[in-house]
């Protein structure tokens, strides 16, 4: 990374050369995800032929992301001669902010807010390929609330993360519901008032949520935004123009191996997350047995017949035509599926 | 107080707080309390002794960055405080950014550091913001106050201001700044938490705690909140420890947090004062700017200070974003001001109880001391627990940040009641109460009113910190949302203006303390 010097000896001046030592002391160790390089380091003898790829993940370390941890523990980015630095997510880690930034080349976005920042704010990126076809998001209910489509929400209390709010409306005219019709309380990705049936339904990752609600002794059942006409991916993969036009050959690579990671987790659905709990799934807060839970229920909304990240001409303008309805206008453009063809 | 009767009050003590957790572990075991989400002492002890190992590893991220942000915050203070010692002026044209760091809502500051550093660095950044004011502050009052005879000894002997910074001042401000430092041990713990959580950063317990909160067992979080306050403790009862071998003043508790009134004197001319103002706020905006400038990242992720008042005033959909940033004000401060209300009732109500029955008063300090020590990301989710998602969890968070500070104003301030007014009240036969109503309470008014002042930014922070993670409210809420939707103007736009509110609450206090001591010196 050529910026890496300059910021670096920036921020150093930024401290005002106080505590300058102590900035370089406390840069060092965090350059890199421990385990990353760690895992990797088993085959450093021919680490000057490695390429460094610094990839931004969406959130902290979890199913979501179980493709690239087996891509870095069994060695498929280092067979393209890849060593990736993985940079994990939180709340207020836009993944977009890492690509304008500097930070990464790669990252894994929402659609929404990538075509709203090249649309809306002149962001030069460009989407490459989607981990998830359907965005796991939708409707989350206890079984004997009886809802299974958004008909079944007229009258209902259903908590949505603000952030959602537009995405569901949107769902609800596209099936001929008043959004005024059902009360819409604010969310924040907890399952107790559900569980405590202080509200009927919440919006949620329905490959996760579940579980949760399982552990506490309650049957879930949940319905897709997308099954229901609000058609977007998730976890796009996006990248800059700058990585697309300079390292081009690396971005293949890493959706090359990358798609090794999904299709050999998909062989044992099983089996990863149990091998992970020590390790990249260690001290996250999270169980194993959610882990599992997530992995199987990805799958499907994960895999494609054309292989993981396939972007078909038809689901890319069913996004277009999704986020247009919530006032988020992309064209064809932003999408570049030339990569995909050239795994 | 004589040795037998102290130790009296600490049996009685320990009883209590035994008490306390008995009631506790039934009121747990028998899940008395919102099904559970309160529970037992003995079950949050065996999941962490299960987790232990993560919890070392977690543990030893979090005091890293917290040290680290400790360290350097506090050498960048002293060195301030001494540059403002030696050139008042600098004091004056630092002025607006030393109150933008004492009244900043952290969390508002979280989005804009992750956006500009990597790794652990925002949690060393914000634990370094954390600790700078109030050992600046306590340094400084500590460089000041100085017996003016010793310096007008050195000068006699040909001394200059360096000799009396090296000789006398430095010497004497030693007791204030390890006050200083004993407020901003927990301060840096909660800034490492808070950037933890926010950035999502491997180890840390803040991470732990995102990852915890969505797995519903409260016990884990339980364990996460005690273990965050024990760290905040140790820091905190170490400094406590070196003050206390330092200084023997005990009058000298509320140093740490008290804002300093910026020098210069009352008979200034007002153009020059305005002048300073205004410089002030240049130099801050300059800091802004320059900051901007030093980060260098791409135009798209900042803003300037030209660049914030630009999204809400001309352009497009300026409208649109103020309609919402006055919404978000709209609910947060009515927030601000009852949490921050019943707040200072309660640390006034302590107080005169604590002077009245002092055995209660001893018994109950070890749960406020944990209420100021405790980190308020780790337990709001606690409080959202017990008292849900709606207002009371708001009010109670913000009395929970308020509090202990306010209660330390307050009960120095009636400890300090004048031997003589009591004499009188009690010589006419008054009783305790009337002591009270007619001596302590009047001269704890303007400690009343000091707690204020101090206690409002505190309550901004509070209720920011529960909207965003559990009424779904209000500004904490609106920074939430427009990082989720990438609206990079309001995340600039919601922290200037949170700061800006902080002040002004800041302003209010100190315009209303000063009009009170005017009446009451005047009269």
């Amino acid at each position: 990374m050529e910026y890496t010097d300059r910021r670096t000896f920036l921020k150093t001046i930024a401290m005002g050369g106080v505590g300058a030592f102590l900035m370089a002391a406390c840069g060092d160790s965090s350059s890199s995800s421990p385990t990353a390089s760690s895992a990797s380091s088993g085959s450093t003898s021919s680490a000057a032929e490695m390429r460094q790829l610094a990839f931004q993940a969406a959130w902290i370390n979890d199913a979501e992301f179980i493709g690239y941890f087996i891509g870095i523990d069994n060695g498929y980015y280092s067979d393209e001669g890849l060593e990736i630095d993985y940079l994990s997510g939180g709340p207020d880690v836009i993944p977009e902010s890492s690509l304008l930034s500097g930070r990464a080349p790669i990252a894994l976005t929402t659609p929404d807010t990538t075509i709203k920042a090249i649309s809306e704010d002149g962001a030069k990126l460009k989407i490459i390929g989607t981990q998830f076809q359907k965005n796991p998001i939708g409707v989350v209910s206890l079984v004997e609330s009886g809802i299974n489509s958004p008909q079944d929400l007229v009258g209902k209390t259903l908590a949505v993360p603000p952030v959602n709010t537009l995405s569901v409306e949107a769902m609800f005219r596209l099936n001929d519901i008043d959004p005024a019709d059902v009360n819409i309380v604010p969310y924040q990705f907890d399952p107790t008032p559900l569980i405590k049936r202080e509200i009927d339904a919440s919006l949620d990752f329905t490959v996760n949520v579940p579980f949760s609600i399982r552990e506490a002794g309650e049957e879930a059942t949940s319905f897709l935004l997308y099954d229901y006409g609000f058609t977007t991916y998730n976890d796009t993969v996006v990248v800059t123009e700058e990585a697309l036009n300079e390292r081009r050959d690396d971005l293949v690579k890493f959706l090359r191996a990358s798609r090794r990671g999904w299709n050999e987790n998909f062989q044992d659905l099983d089996k990863y997350p149990a091998m992970f709990g020590s390790t990249w799934f260690s001290g996250t807060g999270r169980s194993v047995a959610n882990e599992t839970f997530y992995n199987n229920a990805a799958k499907d909304l994960i895999d494609h017949p054309n292989g993981v990240y396939t972007m078909t001409e038809e689901d890319i303008a069913a996004n277009l035509e999704a986020l247009a309805s919530i006032g988020i206008n992309g064209d064809r453009d932003m999408f570049d599926t030339t990569l995909l063809e050239e795994i | 107080m004589s040795g037998a009767s102290e130790r009296i009050l600490r049996i009685r003590s320990a009883i209590a707080i035994a008490a306390m957790l008995a009631a506790w572990e039934i009121v747990g075991r028998f899940e008395l309390i919102a099904n559970g989400a309160f529970p037992a002492p003995t079950a949050i002890l065996s999941g962490l002794w299960a987790d232990s190992d993560l919890y070392w590893r977690h543990i030893s991220a979090s005091v890293r960055s917290a040290s680290l942000g400790f360290v350097i915050g506090n050498v960048i203070a002293v060195l301030m405080a001494v540059l403002f010692v030696q050139f008042p002026a600098t004091e004056r044209l630092m002025s607006g950014i030393n109150i933008t760091l004492f009244a900043m809502p952290l969390i508002a500051v979280v989005p804009v550091l992750v956006l500009a550093f990597d790794g652990s660095t925002p949690q060393v950044v914000l634990a370094a913001v954390a600790v700078y004011y109030p050992t600046m502050s306590s340094m400084l009052l500590g460089l000041r106050n100085v017996d003016d005879r010793l310096v007008d000894a050195i000068r006699g002997f040909g001394g200059g201001s360096l000799a009396i910074l090296r000789r006398v001042r430095l010497r004497a401000a030693l007791p204030a700044l390890t006050i200083g430092l004993r407020t901003a041990a927990p301060a840096a713990v909660l800034g490492s938490l808070l950037a933890e959580f926010g950035s999502g950063s491997r180890w840390g317990l803040g991470t732990f705690l995102l990852g915890s909160l969505g797995a519903g067992d409260p016990a884990r979080l339980w364990g996460i909140g005690l273990v965050a306050t024990g760290i905040a403790g140790v820091g905190y009862g170490v400094f406590a420890l070196v003050a206390k071998v330092t200084t023997r003043q005990v009058a000298s508790e509320t140093l740490a947090t008290s804002p300093v009134p910026a020098s210069g004197s009352r008979e200034e001319h007002p153009v020059t004062r305005f002048l300073y103002a205004l410089a002030s706020l240049i130099v801050a905006l300059g800091a802004w700017q320059l900051l901007l400038a030093v980060i260098d990242l791409n135009p798209i992720l900042t803003r300037s200070p030209v660049g914030v008042v630009r999204f809400l005033f001309t352009e497009d959909g300026s409208g649109e974003a103020r309609a919402r940033l006055v919404t978000a004000l709209g609910e947060t401060l009515p927030a601000v001001f009852w949490g921050l209300a019943a707040g200072l009732v309660a640390a006034f109500v302590f107080a005169v109880v604590l002077t009245l029955l002092p055995s209660v008063g001893r018994s109950v300090l070890p749960f406020a001391l944990i209420s100021q020590t405790m980190p308020l990301v780790a337990f709001t989710p606690l409080i959202a627990l017990v008292f849900g998602r709606g207002a009371w969890t708001t009010i109670v968070v913000t009395i929970s940040v308020t509090f202990f500070p306010s209660f330390v104003t307050i009960a120095q301030g009636l400890a300090m009641t004048p031997r003589r007014a009591v004499d009188v009240v009690q010589i006419y036969g008054g009783s305790k109460l009337t002591v009270l109503r007619l001596v302590s309470v009047p001269s704890a008014v303007p400690y009343l009113l000091a707690a204020a002042r101090l206690a409002a930014p505190r309550a901004l922070l509070g209720v920011m910190v529960a909207e965003w993670l559990a009424t779904g409210r209000g500004l904490g809420n609106l920074l939430n949302e427009s990082r989720g939707r990438l609206d990079f103007g309001m995340i600039w736009s919601v922290a200037a203006v949170s700061v800006v509110v902080a002040i002004a609450l800041y302003r209010v206090f100190v315009a209303i303390d000063q009009m009170v001591m005017k009446r009451y010196l005047g009269g």
